[in-house]
């Protein structure tokens, strides 16, 4: 959780805005770190956490997560997180075993044309059934809204999925999460190359992208810095607020610049870098 | 143009508000829904991409027991057990059905949000016959949709809105509540209307044309988006002022043959020998054929 | 003019004062203890196991070394003689270390690529060479490349008395020859042809993956056969598997992205890769996968091939391009450009200091250096090679973390 993002968006672990599908998207440079974030401070502010993590091994996600002081052994124990390891869950399918595997969430492994509706499927039942499943044991805790977390949805992509399909999955996550649970949600899209002016023939990874931005009600779009690479300041993000704000405008843009460090990121105005002043 | 087209279009109106990624184009959309409520028009929303409670947190202060809102936002594709509206179902007797079944004495307004996630699963030919089939069958009064544009193929897009009756084009300007529009009407008698205006949308949902954008050339771009001028803040002086064109024009330059320098040279001046000189065979040797053998 | 020598002397310091060798000490205790491999060491970014590729240049350039299940994607050159190279060091750095090796190709035969591995220079000649020679003395270059490894831990004691067993992370290679029959054979070898295993489909396999399905089903079989998988129990002796994929994507692996802008079986490579990783990331092995990117039609998919990658970079030899003429280039064979560091395991991902890097070799020795100007002598060419350099900078400089265009004209 990195406290400038916070005061930038607005909201602490104790008060965020609920209902918010938060869209995190890279182009030439890496958005991976505000995943990071977004896992550490909703597992904070104490909400019950999805996480479908199609990219990196949970020993990844856990170890970046611990140097953000979140553990997500303890998480997952307790039953506030549910995370879905994509890589593991794929090898069954993708090297046939005698042994049927028991999640059908990548089922479109298998033949990518039928779509995304097994791994909605489990998003829905691990978030919804809170609480239904475990009366028996001693009730354990109350967990806060739903989120759901997705690292990232341009994979799928690569696996064959098509952008409509992905477009129909991130639909029925924002109906059920967002607007039916009240919950948050946060995808993660990573571009391919140059933005291309000429439309009409874009590239899938574009075209993803802006479906979603229609969808979301924010959105983080992290870039190179224009005047080329840089040690001391890693890139910029346009922070993009697509709702209605409490000052009644409807879209409301800022840019920052940002370094990403051992354990956080800070993030400042233009030109106001530590190495420049 | 734009307070015009909110005041309630004719009969068999089709309009179409075309947004991108940039600027979303739903706030006027809803600023349209609120519009119709306030003339006592009963609308019927076809939600793909707003939930019922969304629209009415909204529209909180117009009367909302004229808004019919038909859910497809739930559940579109069917994927649970009972969808209230799938995409599938978007075509002229279901519509027709679901207008007629609560029925008014004035036809309705069907607004769609959105044409594009129709258009992401039904063929934009079936699309366009659908669409055509409801302006023309008076079920409803108007139709008003929302496009965004970016997300199709050129042409699946400039069929639909050949269809319309008027297209508004939304495009972002520098503060976040402006927005530009961009108007096309066409009238029944085939007359085009075209024009652009700035508005901004009140909390109420009113629309506020602010200005018409001059195109002298206040036309406000992206500073981003701008061309860097090279030879802006130079440390040295890269133009010419008009004298030091002149003088710069005047100067006459090293080997450069003028006229004047031709004859002072050749005439050195009366009393002086002349050389005449007749150029013969040997005057049209040319280097890359010496022999003079090749049929150049 | 002088101005031009500067960059590369000035580096130098930095550099010795970074390089991840002269920090070791400072390494965490549990994880040392953990690893007993021979031919690693934790990374001192974030305690990462590493090997070295090889190449000492191209390990200090990835901040120390490969991270054990991580994927170095190696960009082919135009006639894949560097690449190849880079492949070869990578197995015999694995022969020397006594790691165990998959090799796999559709091209030549994987027993041949083996036999031509380089020769390794075990009694180390280099050692002493800093010492002899005082440091001022040294050209810039020769400096550099004492500096890539720290002369003093080449002095330590080796635990184990053969020659082919060296504890020590990273050893030098003689290119000129190749290495001994008995040395690689010591070493234990997996292959994978795939000309071999285009008669035997089985039936149950996975229709997305394409002529991957085999390859992947083997390197299964391997991982778990020899215990390299990390949900095994320590049953067997701890030890790290060398995987070397060559050429994937071309059309001798059956794929047609070299043929169509819009390939029928264009999801067939990433969706390996992304099993690939799944793979590794479970176990003690590491792989290097070189892709003659060149020949991909659709420029967007190497895009997503790079990011199911951990490490990608990319040769660009001066063979056949208008580059070879260039003054600027006489010192080198090509340029190397990064475009992903690993972000494994941490936020912050090791950053190199400079993206513009150029590679070359010698008569002996594979390296990587800084790529810049010999000192400008003449009067008359100064203009012209200043204005050229202008511009292979900025070709030379897009990279992976984020930079693009040269939007301002900076004077």
């Amino acid at each position: 959780m990195y406290t400038e993002l916070n005061s930038i968006l607005n909201v602490t672990p104790d008060s965020f805005t609920q209902g918010e599908f938060i869209l995190v998207s890279d182009r030439q440079s890496d958005a991976s770190f505000l995943i990071h974030h977004f896992l550490s401070f909703y597992l904070r502010a104490r909400c019950k956490v999805c996480f479908l993590g199609l990219v990196q091994s949970f020993s990844h996600y856990s170890a970046v997560s611990q140097r953000l002081g979140v553990s997500l052994t303890q998480a997952k124990e307790k039953g506030q997180l549910i995370f879905f390891e994509g890589l593991k869950e794929s090898l069954s399918i993708l090297i046939p075993q005698e042994t049927n595997p028991e999640s059908q969430a990548m089922d479109f492994l298998r033949d990518p044309s039928v779509g995304l509706r097994s791994l909605y499927e489990f998003v829905r039942s691990s978030l919804s059934s809170s609480g239904g499943e475990e009366k028996g044991a001693d009730r354990a805790e109350e967990w806060g809204p739903p989120v759901l977390l997705v690292d990232d949805l341009s994979v799928l992509l690569s696996l064959g999925v098509s952008v409509g399909a992905v477009l129909d999955f991130s639909h029925y996550c924002q109906a059920t999460v967002c607007s039916k649970l009240q919950g948050n949600m946060v995808m993660l899209v990573r571009c391919n190359g140059l933005e291309e002016e000429d439309d009409g023939d874009d590239e899938s990874s574009d075209r993803l992208l802006k479906g979603l931005t229609h969808q979301c009600s924010l959105s983080l779009h992290v870039q190179g810095l224009p005047t080329g690479y840089c040690r001391d300041i890693h890139g910029q993000v346009e922070v993009c607020w697509r709702r209605r704000q409490g000052d009644g405008t409807h879209m409301q843009k800022k840019l920052f610049q940002f370094k990403v460090h051992d354990k956080g990121a800070s993030f400042f105005a233009r030109g106001t870098s530590n190495a420049v002043l | 143009m734009l307070p015009e087209l909110l005041q309630g279009s004719d009969a068999g109106g089709f309009l179409i508000i075309q947004d991108s990624a940039g600027c979303s184009g739903r706030h006027l959309l809803k600023s349209f829904i609120n519009a119709a409520l306030n003339r006592e028009e009963a609308v019927h929303v076809l939600g793909f991409e707003i939930s019922e409670e969304e629209l009415k947190e909204e529209l909180k202060g117009s009367l909302t027991q004229r808004l019919h809102f038909h859910d497809a936002f739930t559940d579109p594709l069917g994927w649970t057990d009972h969808p209230a509206f799938t995409v599938h179902q978007f075509g002229l007797e279901e519509l027709t059905r679901l207008v007629k079944h609560t029925s008014h004495a004035k036809p309705a307004i069907l607004v769609i949000d959105s044409l594009s996630w129709i258009l992401r699963h039904v063929s934009p030919p079936v699309v366009c016959r659908t669409l055509q089939q409801l302006k023309k069958g008076g079920a409803v009064r108007a139709i008003i949709g929302l496009l965004h544009a970016d997300m199709h193929q050129r042409g699946a897009v400039g069929s639909v809105c050949h269809l319309a009756t008027s297209v508004i084009t939304v495009a972002p300007r520098m503060t976040g509540d402006e927005a530009l529009a961009k108007i096309t009407k066409r009238s029944k008698s085939g007359k085009v209307v075209q024009d652009e205006e700035i508005f901004s949308i009140k909390e109420d949902l009113t629309v506020i044309v602010m200005s018409k954008p001059s195109h002298t050339g206040l036309k406000l771009t992206d500073p981003e988006n701008q061309e860097t001028d090279p030879t802006a803040n130079l440390t040295f002086n890269l133009h010419l002022s008009d004298t030091e064109r002149e003088a710069k024009d005047k100067l006459a330059l090293p080997f450069v043959f003028s006229k004047e320098k031709k004859t002072a040279l050749l005439h050195s001046g009366p009393g002086s020998g002349r050389i005449l000189y007749e150029p013969d065979v040997n005057d049209d040797y040319d280097q890359e054929d010496p022999d003079d053998d090749l049929d150049v | 003019i002088s101005s031009m020598a500067t960059p590369g002397n000035s580096a130098d310091k930095p550099l010795a004062e970074r390089s991840p060798f002269t920090t070791t000490s400072f390494q965490k205790k549990t994880r040392s203890k953990l690893i007993s491999i021979p031919g690693t060491r934790p990374s001192v970014q974030n305690g990462q196991l590493l090997v070295s590729t090889g190449v000492t240049s191209l390990d200090y350039l990835l901040g120390g070394g490969l991270a054990v299940g991580t994927v170095l994607l190696i960009e082919e050159d135009q006639y894949d003689s560097y690449s190849h190279m880079i492949v070869k060091y990578f197995l015999a750095e694995g022969v020397v270390c006594q790691h165990e090796l998959f090799m796999a190709a559709a091209q030549d035969d994987p027993d041949d690529i083996l036999q031509e591995l380089p020769h390794p220079i075990l009694d180390d000649v280099v050692i002493h060479n800093p010492v002899e020679q005082p440091t001022l003395s040294c050209k810039c270059q020769d400096s550099l490349d004492s500096m890539k490894i720290a002369w003093r831990y080449q002095n330590l004691p080796k635990v184990q008395s053969t020659l082919a067993s060296s504890s020590r992370f990273g050893h030098y290679y003689d290119v000129s020859k190749t290495m001994e029959p008995d040395i690689r054979q010591a070493a234990k070898c997996h292959r994978f042809f795939l000309p071999e295993h285009l008669t035997q489909s089985s039936p149950a396999q996975c229709l997305m993956l394409g002529s991957y399905s085999a390859l992947l089903k083997s390197l299964q079989e391997v991982i778990h056969r020899e215990g390299f998988d990390l949900a095994n129990a320590m049953s067997k002796s701890r030890n790290i598997l060398r995987i070397g994929l060559h050429s994937l994507g071309s059309a001798l692996w059956g794929d047609d992205l070299s043929f169509h802008v819009n390939p029928r079986h264009r999801h067939a490579l990433t969706t390996f890769l992304y099993g690939l990783r799944a793979l590794l990331r479970s176990s003690l092995s590491v792989a290097v996968v070189t892709i003659s990117s060149h020949l991909i039609q659709d420029r967007a998919l190497m895009g997503s091939i790079t990011r199911l990658c951990d490490n990608a970079i990319a040769l660009e030899s001066f063979k056949g391009s208008e580059r070879e003429t260039n003054p600027l280039c006489k010192d080198y064979h090509g340029l190397l450009h990064v475009h992903q560091v690993p972000h494994l395991n941490c936020l912050a991902s090791y950053l190199p200091d400079h993206k513009d890097l150029a590679f070359k070799l010698k008569r002996k020795q594979f390296s990587i250096e800084r790529l810049h100007l010999p000192p400008d002598l003449s009067e008359t060419v100064s203009r012209v090679s200043r204005g050229e350099l202008a511009g292979a900078a900025t070709v030379a400089s897009p990279c992976g973390s984020g930079t693009f265009g040269n939007k301002h004209l900076d004077f």
